[in-house]
């Protein structure tokens, strides 16, 4: 059966909202660096930063009870904005918005859960990673997967339209019996009934379905494939983007960014590789 | 409308359609025979049984025609396992269809029984018929003649319901058609295709059906009303 990749897909509409937001995209790179002002010099005179605010996809973004962005990435742009030492403005997108909005010149940066890929860099420039989605087959202690090919002749329950379903069938041996549900729910429901062996989900779901359930003895059993994200600037922003690169070593390594991953997700951040 | 129409992928597909109305046809067809068969036993019990058992019939009865079908699936897939039973989602599939069914077949039948004159039932138990063979001859076929073209509806609307089974996993036709739906990005073609394939699925079955009763019962046939 053939898979498109659902990442493709996103990459595939978010770039087609980028080339229609070219025009504006170049007067806003433009305007950004007239009179030989970069952006990041910009914002040290403004003492202003424009960052994007995606506030449906948690864990990421969410509105807390006051109606606030909250989430990893907000925590992240806000922390950012804080050791810039600059004021910093909200711009609320939603997920095909994040690219168009920065090429536009509505954001000077968007930080936004954006996983790296190559389709992606060819509009806009990817910073140092600082966070990452990890795709994972958890299961009852029970069951014994250690590894993609311990999943022969096991039943793994997956959520139909989302990223596990797109990446654990191409990591499966062929005998895997593959179930498939319409929403997360009843994928829990058959992995805590024992219906299932194991079942595919995001790490953050993984642990909180292992925390709620303490009887179950969910645990993570291999990791199927972990996206990266990173912040993203214009192609142009080479020194704005380099201040940010330098904010993620520096931050990677006093335990800010592990801190704000920890507390949104509830997952320890898996190591960050260089971009 | 500006949507442009690609069936390519749903041809690609065609297979996996069909084998996922295979699936579809089998379950409801089994369902229909051994829940039939179960659904004589319980008109039989109901009618003969002491009372305590007419009493859980009855509750059986009511209880499968009154809660959803989809729910139904829902317990019998996620409790199982506590028995320490683990069949595969189209084997439960197959249990809560065929069980649902008995319900409906059950009262179906019973209301076929009751068309059946009392004088008649008692000239066979008068002829020296045994209770069994008084209900199965003298009661049962002439109940399945009345209350065939009901139980006939009831079946293709229980193929029809069947697409629920694909809440449990189980991989029916709607199922299949989720998955592909979900991974092509074709919704439009693969939902267009499958409302055609269950329609054609209803209308030869009901043909089918048609065909069956006047092959079974003949007889009436020959006493229809002109």
């Amino acid at each position: 059966m053939e898979r498109r990749n659902l990442l493709t897909a996103g990459t595939a509409a978010g770039l087609l909202a980028a080339a229609m937001a070219t025009p504006a995209a170049a007067q806003g790179t433009a305007g950004s660096t007239a009179g030989g002002l970069s952006t990041l010099d910009r914002i040290q005179r403004n003492k202003k930063v424009a960052i994007t605010a995606e506030v449906d996809s948690p864990p990421f973004g969410i509105l807390d009870s006051d109606g606030k962005p909250d989430g990893s990435e907000i925590a992240t742009a806000r922390q950012l904005a804080k050791d810039l030492g600059v004021e910093l403005e909200f711009v609320q997108v939603n997920a095909t918005q994040r690219i168009p909005a920065l090429l536009a010149g509505r954001v000077d940066i968007a930080i936004s859960s954006l996983s790296i890929t190559t389709e992606r860099a060819k509009v806009a420039a990817f910073c140092a990673p600082h966070g990452a989605l990890s795709i994972v087959v958890c299961g009852p202690k029970s069951s014994a997967i250690a590894n993609a090919a311990d999943m022969a002749g096991k039943r793994i329950a997956l959520t139909r339209a989302t990223l596990e379903e797109a990446t654990v069938p191409k990591v499966a041996p062929p005998d895997t019996k593959l179930v498939y549900f319409d929403d997360i729910g009843p994928t829990i429901q058959a992995l805590l009934s024992g219906q299932v062996d194991g079942a595919g989900m995001s790490a953050f779901a993984a642990k909180s379905v292992a925390d709620r359930n303490p009887t179950a003895g969910i645990e993570v059993k291999f990791t199927v494939t972990t996206a990266y994200y990173s912040a993203m600037v214009r192609q142009a922003d080479e020194s704005l983007r380099h201040w940010i690169d330098t904010w993620v070593f520096v931050n990677s390594h006093n335990g800010v960014l592990a801190g704000i991953y920890e507390k949104y997700t509830g997952v320890k951040l898996p190591p960050l590789p260089a971009i | 409308m500006d949507y442009v129409f690609q069936f390519g992928a749903v041809w690609d597909h065609r297979w996996d359609l069909l084998d996922g109305a295979w699936l579809t046809l089998r379950l409801s067809g089994g369902a229909f025979v051994i829940g039939l068969w179960l659904a004589g036993m319980l008109a039989y019990a109901r009618e003969t049984a002491p009372s305590a058992v007419r009493i859980a019939i009855g509750a059986y009865t009511e209880l499968m025609r009154n809660t959803p079908l989809l729910v139904q699936l829902f317990v019998l897939y996620f409790s199982l396992p506590s028995l320490g039973i683990r069949l595969d989602a189209d084997a439960v599939a197959l249990i809560g269809l065929t069980l649902n069914f008995a319900a409906y077949g059950g009262e179906i039948l019973r209301g076929g029984m009751l068309s059946i004159p009392p004088g008649q039932i008692e000239a066979a138990r008068a002829l020296g018929l045994s209770r069994w063979h008084t209900f199965r001859h003298v009661v049962l076929l002439p109940a399945l003649r009345v209350a065939y073209p009901a139980l006939a509806s009831q079946f293709v609307l229980m193929m029809l319901g069947s697409s629920v089974v694909s809440a449990i996993s189980a991989t029916d036709l709607t199922a299949i058609t989720n998955t592909l739906q979900s991974t092509t990005f074709r919704s439009f073609e693969f939902y267009f295709t499958t409302t055609g394939i269950y329609l054609l699925m209803a209308l030869l079955t009901r043909a089918i059906l048609a065909l069956g009763y006047q092959y079974l019962f003949p007889a009436a046939r020959r006493n229809a009303p002109a």
